[in-house]
């Protein structure tokens, strides 16, 4: 069995892929991921070294408690649903010391929500659908069907508040078909974006157990010091993005997996903004601005008329390592080739 | 009984006017700026008073010699023009400028920073030049690009307008009568956490955590209500040259320019009337290219989002009411956009009598648009035209309070006057 990921043999043939799925042998995409903690080094506001911080991410293995094919990341690994396929299957490996679930908003499945009792007898939600224990030593496989095609967030479905924040989000396209991301959108190039903060208080607090007990006891003082796109703050050694060529159609596909909200603004060039949630607008959007609250995404298609870099702040102002000398946090620069 | 004052003996009127003079001299310009198509900025520090009357230590850009301004000047420029804006840096930092929303800028001269070019902190001794080509008409504005959490925060911000050829044969805001207006006004949106400036005065910059913003003051065009409703260039706010007092007739378009110049996000909310926003980030809302505003919407609490411009349409006639504003007998002539509907239908309050009331100076002694009543001595005087006020706010109403002092802040007035009424 090709572990590496799962497909049907008819990906990227149209007919075959039909025919496929009229015999409803399509299989769909399948991903092994392995939630685990680790630390994160960050930079320190000074501008000389680093601080660890405690974090919970994602690993890809090849097959259940089988080879790592991707190490342990914040975000988690990227899972890009092949063009045509119509359903997506994780199956997790939790060796964390908490049960976990995974939920990609947008999608719909069938949700068996978890409860506890509360200590007043009440029963509450603790998971939004089916846990996978900690130390689980049987694979539990998360399945959706009918996939809609776009731009979407997987997160933790348990106790979210801490969870998420800790790290277990990642970001899953599903394409309409090759280089179209929604049908009739094409893109010649695409980069991804995906925005999140990490408040090392609450980290730490997790990490050792204080929280809910001696330490924050919820995330209500949530006071992020450090602002991510693709688990990295910007420090003077990050490279510029690649993002495509002049005269391109390049898509820019924004996720925020934070708690805030964020105001991405393009310098030098305007985007069409084309869908939020995975939902085409019916008309596009021309800004060089765009709102992505906690939990959003949206696609944009930016044609560049000139080479350059151009820079992508957060008018948040969330451009700042831990209060450090600016430029950190939320920044990019989008290369485009001439 | 009502009485129009504008058929009142001129003797009152001059009186009043002459006391007061407060919302129909010809020191209102509609949107204060500098217009051209070259400027020279300088970063500089002062200080702006607060609505409260503290004094805040702030960064802002000057009219080149002039003193520093906060909001920083307003460029108005016209489509097509090359614009260059020369940068010289009196500041203890090195700072640049950004321009979102305009494409082709070059800069030349200073230091290369990580977003464009940057005046070093050497007193002005080096010009950093900035060009671009007004391609395209709307409501844009420019910030700092250098150490912006705390530039930006600090007040180097100010607003663009790029008039559109169409403009001035039709007075409109793009290239098309959609954006048709009578009137325009700016409302460039910020906020200030004192603690960082307070900081930055005394130099402690290594305590400077912008990380943990928590704004206490927010402004209008750089000024705090009430400040907002004053003239503009009041001698004693020399740092804050920018008023914000809309000002219309029934039946008159007004355009709002509202800019997201802070760092927050501000639910900017009109009284009155829902307004219809046209524009974003200087775009018609509109969907093939030519068509107009066709996809503009209506709407009472405009989200306007850091770093983001929206352009909205005001419209008031008093419309559906259900009482004549004007307070006319059925069988008085109509006002010019007069709903008609309602003409002469009686006002659906009985007014309590003077002893039962205190006043405020803009109650004209009337609840008729356009009309006066007697008040006690002393009373009234600062609506000498009989107009409605209607509060312009943010609808985060923890934002309409000066440092913990309510109330102030992001809040100006809207005056709707009768016709004759001298509008600028």
């Amino acid at each position: 069995m090709n572990h590496k990921m799962l497909k049907t043999i008819s990906c990227g043939v149209l007919p075959l892929m039909t025919l496929a799925m009229v015999a409803g042998t399509a299989t769909g995409a399948e991903y092994y991921l392995r939630a685990e903690a680790f630390t994160k080094n960050l930079p320190d506001p000074s501008g000389v070294g680093t601080i660890p911080i405690p974090m919970w991410g994602f690993a890809l293995d090849d097959s259940f408690e089988g080879l790592e094919l991707q190490a342990v990341s914040v975000p988690g690994p990227r899972l890009t649903v092949p063009a045509g396929d119509t359903t997506l299957t994780i199956h997790l490996d939790n060796n964390l010391s908490v049960p976990i679930s995974l939920t990609i908003p947008g999608q719909i499945t069938t949700k068996t929500p978890v409860f506890f009792t509360d200590g007043q007898g009440r029963q509450r939600v603790h998971s939004f659908t089916h846990e996978t224990p900690a130390g689980n030593t049987t694979m539990v496989d998360y399945t959706w069907t009918g996939l809609e095609p776009g731009t979407y967030l997987y997160l933790s479905g348990t106790h979210l508040a801490v969870q998420v924040q800790m790290g277990l989000y990642g970001g899953v396209t599903i394409d309409a078909a090759a280089g179209e991301a929604y049908s009739g959108v094409t893109y010649d190039a695409e980069v991804m974006l995906l925005y999140s903060e990490i408040d090392p208080a609450l980290h730490t607090a997790v990490d050792d157990g204080s929280y809910g007990t001696t330490g924050p006891t919820s995330t209500v003082d949530y006071n992020p010091k450090y602002f991510l796109i693709n688990g990295e703050p910007y420090t003077s050694a990050t490279l510029p993005m690649s993002a495509g060529a002049v005269g391109n159609r390049v898509l820019l596909r924004f996720l925020n997996a934070g708690l805030q909200t964020h105001a991405p603004n393009l310098l030098g060039m305007y985007m069409s903004v084309i869908a939020e949630d995975g939902n085409v607008y019916n008309f596009p959007k021309g800004q060089y601005s765009l709102t992505l609250p906690a939990g959003q995404t949206k696609d944009a298609i930016v044609t560049p008329s000139a080479d350059g870099a151009y820079p992508l702040i957060d008018r948040r102002s969330d451009v700042t390592n831990a209060g450090g000398f600016s430029l950190g946090g939320m920044v990019r620069f989008l290369e485009v080739a001439p | 009984m009502r009485t129009h004052l504008h058929s009142k003996g001129t003797q009152f009127t001059v009186a009043v006017m002459a006391a007061l003079a407060l919302f129909a001299t010809d020191a209102y310009a509609v949107i204060d700026g500098l217009t051209g198509s070259t400027f020279t900025l300088s970063a500089k520090d002062g200080y702006v008073l607060g609505g409260d009357g503290l004094s805040i230590y702030t960064w802002g850009f000057a009219d080149d010699t002039g003193p520093m301004q906060y909001p920083g000047p307003t460029l108005i420029v016209n489509q097509g023009a090359l614009v260059t804006v020369s940068l010289k840096n009196y500041l203890p930092e090195p700072v640049s400028i950004v321009f979102p929303g305009q494409e082709g800028v070059t800069a030349t001269g200073g230091v290369a920073g990580q977003l464009t070019q940057e005046a070093p902190a050497d007193n002005g001794a080096t010009t950093v030049e900035y060009q671009f080509q007004a391609s395209e008409p709307g409501t844009y504005h420019y910030h700092s690009g250098t150490h912006m959490d705390l530039q930006v925060e600090m007040g180097l911000v100010g607003a663009i307008i790029v008039r559109p050829t169409e403009f001035p044969i039709d007075q409109w805001a793009y290239n098309h009568t959609d954006s048709a207006y009578d009137h325009e006004y700016l409302f460039l949106l910020t906020e200030m956490d004192y603690d960082v400036h307070l900081m930055a005065e005394f130099g402690l910059w290594d305590q400077i955590d912008t990380t943990t913003f928590h704004p206490v003051y927010w402004f209008i065009n750089g000024r705090n209500f009430p400040d907002t409703t004053l003239a503009a260039d009041t001698p004693w706010l020399p740092n804050q040259p920018y008023n914000c007092l809309p000002r219309m007739h029934p039946g008159e378009r007004l355009l709002l320019r509202i800019i997201g110049g802070g760092r927050d996000l501000h639910p900017f909310h009109p009284h009155g009337n829902n307004t219809t926003v046209i524009a974003k980030d200087a775009r018609l809302l509109q969907s093939p290219l030519g068509t107009g505003a066709d996809l503009a919407y209506s709407d009472y609490t405009i989200t306007s989002l850091p770093g983001q411009t929206v352009d909205a349409i005001f419209e008031w006639t008093g419309a559906q009411l259900g009482w004549d504003v004007y307070g006319h007998a059925p069988g008085d002539p109509m006002e010019p956009f007069e709903y008609a509907p309602d003409h002469g239908k009686p006002f659906p309050v009985i007014l309590p009598g003077q002893q039962e009331l205190t006043f405020g100076g803009g109650y004209s002694g009337s609840p008729f648009l356009g009309a006066a009543g007697d008040l006690p001595p002393g009373e009234g005087g600062l609506n000498v035209y009989g107009g409605f006020m209607y509060p312009w706010h943010s609808h985060a109403e923890n934002e309409i309070i000066n440092n913990d002092i309510f109330i102030g802040g992001m809040l100006s007035l809207l005056i709707i006057e009768p016709h004759g009424t001298p509008i600028p």
